[in-house]
């Protein structure tokens, strides 16, 4: 997280040159001004996320304004506490997924980390996933407050490329930034931040 | 008490021809929302008629053969200007041609920068205040921060549109200050439809009041399409005493209208409230 907005960066893990990149979605918007990224089940990750999208908008249409991020995160450790919603849809397991929620509201950006327990932190930089404790580690000794945006792209992905085995390429890394709104990086872009590695 | 002397109209401001003004810029209309058409029915009618829209033979009110409502009269008034609101509604409630009450507040205070002034039915007007009180409470602990005005506005407009074919008989004014601090004033029909304007009056004396609001608010003309901020350049205490003038020009001529009115005013230090006494009669 940065004073300017916050940057999220995924490894895609393409496990086969017959899969198609694009396909894999670890990044979603959840609303203008919100966006999560997901590790773990990707399958409960969607309910999440599109449980959140419905809350958001509801919000929007009942009082006219944007749902805070820390709202947000509630409304999805809510339903990952109930397993579901309902008696009908509602699971008889955990959602086994982390996410890191991203977003920024009237108290600037801001960033949230959820576990399958349902419980929420908020964090200045977080890394969830297989090689999360070496990259946690890493960005304890990296991140600072004052860094910018593109600072942030590099620190990120450098992070990245220390824990994945294989190489960082357009097609197998994910790059979001919410700064004040959500936006997803195009293969050239995220292209532009590994030339800068 | 005998008669008490109106107070002295205002006749330093020059009068505006709001018509010449409109005719110099495009030929636009008025949009006049929903609320007009329901007014219709709220001026000064004391025996209880439907409203304009005939209830669907399905509704609970005319498969049982009551009427279900009721007119407890009253006007309410609100004001926004550059850093303040003020919102005023008088303290009589009748029914017929009978009062009920001298000192019945029409206002209620929703959030720390949001109040709000209805007419009409009484038992629907508790109601529908006490809920949104609630509402507001609840706001308050999900999201750890009092409701804005503007999310106050459309949430009011959702509940009332909630019972579109079993509606709340009230016609709201909401005012307050938007998280820029501005003034802003909502107006609304019994349905929900609303929009943000510089000023409004509803209820039993809107149709008395509204034009002189018109007139001597220095507002941008209402006839400009399309619809310019009418927030008014008048200071606080203007506006305050204006809202007094229209009161008592209002209470000469409704009679559903009198007694006390009470005048809020919230500007960045807080709310204020004050109470002026208006003809008995």
């Amino acid at each position: 997280m940065t004073k300017d907005g916050v940057v999220l960066a995924v490894e895609k893990r393409v496990t086969s040159p017959l899969l198609e990149p694009s396909s894999v979605e670890k990044i979603m918007e959840i609303d203008e001004h919100v966006g999560c990224a997901m590790s773990g089940l990707i399958a409960d990750a969607r309910t999440l996320v599109e449980h959140a999208r419905v809350e958001t908008q509801n919000h929007r249409f009942s009082y006219g304004e944007p749902m805070t991020v820390e709202s947000t995160t509630q409304a999805i450790c809510d339903l990952a506490l109930r397993f579901g919603e309902g008696d009908e849809e509602s699971m008889s397991r955990p959602f086994g997924v982390s996410l890191l929620i991203a977003g920024h509201d009237e108290n600037g950006p801001s960033l949230y980390y959820t576990d399958p327990s349902g419980t929420f932190w908020q964090c200045n930089a977080k890394a969830i996933g297989s090689g999360s404790e070496g990259a946690d580690s890493s960005l304890q000794d990296q991140y600072n407050k004052e860094l910018t945006i593109a600072e942030a792209e590099t620190i990120a992905l450098s992070i990245l490329k220390q824990v994945m085995e294989e190489k960082v390429t357009p097609n197998n890394v994910d790059i979001a930034k919410v700064s004040p709104s959500y936006h997803l990086y195009t293969p050239a872009e995220v292209e532009a931040v590994i030339a800068r590695l | 008490n005998g008669l008490r002397s109106l107070r002295p109209p205002r006749s330093r401001r020059p009068r505006r021809n709001l018509i010449k003004e409109g005719r110099k810029r495009d030929t636009g209309h008025r949009t006049a929302p929903l609320r007009l058409l329901l007014q219709a029915t709220n001026s000064g009618d004391s025996t209880t008629s439907p409203p304009s829209s005939p209830p669907s033979p399905t509704t609970a009110m005319s498969r049982r053969g009551d009427w279900v409502y009721e007119n407890n009269g009253g006007t309410c008034v609100a004001i926004a200007g550059a850093d303040y609101c003020v919102v005023a509604a008088d303290t009589r409630l009748s029914v017929g041609y009978n009062i009920l009450t001298r000192e019945h507040s029409k206002i209620c205070e929703l959030a720390d920068k949001c109040v709000i002034a209805s007419s009409g039915f009484q038992g629907d007007i508790k109601a529908l205040q006490k809920n949104l009180a609630a509402r507001e409470l609840l706001y308050q602990h999900q999201h750890n921060k009092r409701m804005s005005c503007p999310a106050m506005a459309q949430l009011l407009s959702n509940t009332l549109y909630y019972k579109r074919f079993f509606p709340y008989y009230a016609f709201n004014v909401l005012g307050g200050l938007d998280s820029e601090g501005k003034g802003c004033v909502y107006s609304y029909d019994a349905v929900g439809s609303y929009e943000r304007t510089g000023y409004s009056a509803q209820g039993s004396g809107s149709t008395l009041i509204m034009p002189v609001l018109d007139n001597q608010l220095k507002s941008p003309s209402p006839l400009l399409v399309p619809a310019r901020d009418a927030v008014t350049p008048l200071s606080e205490s203007e506006a305050v005493d204006l809202v007094k003038d229209v009161f008592a020009s209002a209470t000469e001529r409704d009679i559903y209208t009198g007694d006390k009115v009470e005048i809020v005013v919230i500007n960045k230090a807080g709310t204020r409230r004050e109470y002026i006494e208006l003809r008995k009669d």
